[in-house]
């Protein structure tokens, strides 16, 4: 255990956790929207910075993304100073220039003061802040079906060669993950459609619910082990199922003499 | 020795006080949580099963987690869902062949049973001890 101050209040905090993990169990109100517990941190929102410095500095201070930086006894953290709150309506601004009709995006920036952006607006807006979260997510569950494209002003995040990416199982982790909601999906009966693919949707074999697709069933019955006969049915005709066998075996044990 | 919950349907009225006890002590932010105990019919006259998660060894929903966001729990013997890890793929849902893995909308969270910490409180409040959770010899 270490001790570090934030806002002038000692904290208690594990050798080796990253900065943004004990702010948030200070409940503290970062923004971040890059960060996921699933993946590694990754420090492209910028919307964490904080300001750190020691006694040793000498009034030194340096401003790092608390997502990525390790803390370490002896640190004192400062999480609203008047410059960081400019660096952060600086982003918010940039973010808007970038983004300028994403509800979350917009949000945020209001709450930082930021209803307009001062700079120039893109010519053709869309939602994608290219934090990477979709794709490193996608790395993280082993399909790497997508990654970011280009360089600079093309930057984007797209399939190989822009077409129906060979790799993707439709799992949805991407789109439901997505901090501006920019990656689209659509689920029509027992189609589903991301990136450019079309997959077909399992039905429940009593019901005939969609549920997950074929091809993310087939996967997970390949590499997991999962037999692909537990796919047939959705979670709510388990539970009637199993309910139904124990309530056989419970009759039975009735019947049959202790 | 472990505890476990002890399931007599016989004795179930099918009162459903459990799943009102689940969604209360789940309950964040203001809204009450989805139930992760479903009391249904049995197939016999006037026999209710209440279905929960009974963590299992090797379960399927651990093994199709594809972020390892299913954790065991040392101390319950319970296997919980961390929902900071998960990204709501729904492999679990879907792999889960008792069906106790379900889908929250209102929270928008993927929920299973992660026996309250140690003390489920479905089993204190069923009425007629249809449900218990107390230690036995594995």
């Amino acid at each position: 255990m270490i001790t570090v101050t934030i806002n002038g209040k000692l904290v208690r905090a594990k050798e080796g956790e990253m900065l943004l993990a004990v702010l948030r169990r200070e409940k503290i109100d970062i923004p971040a929207l890059c960060h996921h517990e699933a993946v590694e941190p990754y420090g492209a929102c910028r919307l964490c910075m904080v300001e750190i410095t020691r006694k040793e500095w000498d009034g030194w201070k340096n401003m790092v993304t608390s997502c990525l930086y390790p803390v370490a006894d002896g640190l004192i953290i400062q999480t609203h100073t008047t410059d960081l709150i400019e660096l952060r309506k600086t982003i918010l601004d940039l973010y808007l220039a970038r983004c300028p009709n994403t509800p979350e995006i917009q949000d945020l920036a209001a709450q930082y003061g930021v209803n307009q952006t001062s700079y120039e607006q893109v010519a053709d807006p869309n939602d994608c802040i290219l934090c990477g979260l979709c794709t490193r997510i996608c790395d993280r569950m082993g399909f790497s079906a997508i990654s970011a494209v280009n360089r600079g002003h093309g930057r984007e995040i797209a399939p190989p060669l822009k077409n129906a990416p060979p790799d993707c199982v439709g799992c949805l982790a991407c789109a439901l993950n997505c901090p501006t909601n920019y990656i689209k999906f659509k689920d029509i009966g027992y189609t589903r459609e991301i990136w450019g693919r079309k997959f077909e949707l399992l039905r429940d074999a009593k019901t005939g619910q969609p549920t997950i697709t074929k091809e993310f069933a087939e996967y997970l019955s390949k590499h997991r082990n999962i037999p692909q006969d537990y796919f047939e049915l959705n979670d709510e005709s388990h539970r009637k199922e199993t309910a139904l066998n124990l309530g056989k075996i419970a009759i039975w044990s009735r019947e049959v003499p202790q | 020795m472990k505890s476990r919950f002890i399931v007599t349907p016989i004795l179930c009225t099918g009162c459903r006080t459990c799943e009102l006890a689940c969604s209360f002590t789940h309950a964040k932010d203001g809204k009450v949580g989805r139930s992760r105990i479903y009391p249904l019919a049995g197939g016999f006259k006037d026999l209710y099963v209440p279905v929960v998660c009974l963590q299992c060894e090797d379960p399927a929903c651990v093994k199709s987690c594809l972020v390892d966001a299913i954790h065991f729990n040392e101390n319950t013997g319970a296997y919980e869902i961390n929902p900071e890890i998960c990204v709501r793929c729904m492999a679990c849902v879907a792999a889960c062949p008792f069906g106790c893995s379900l889908f929250d909308p209102q929270q928008n969270l993927v929920i299973k049973c992660d026996l309250c910490g140690g003390d489920p409180a479905c089993a204190h409040f069923c009425p007629t001890k249809a449900l218990t959770y107390k230690p036995i010899a594995v």
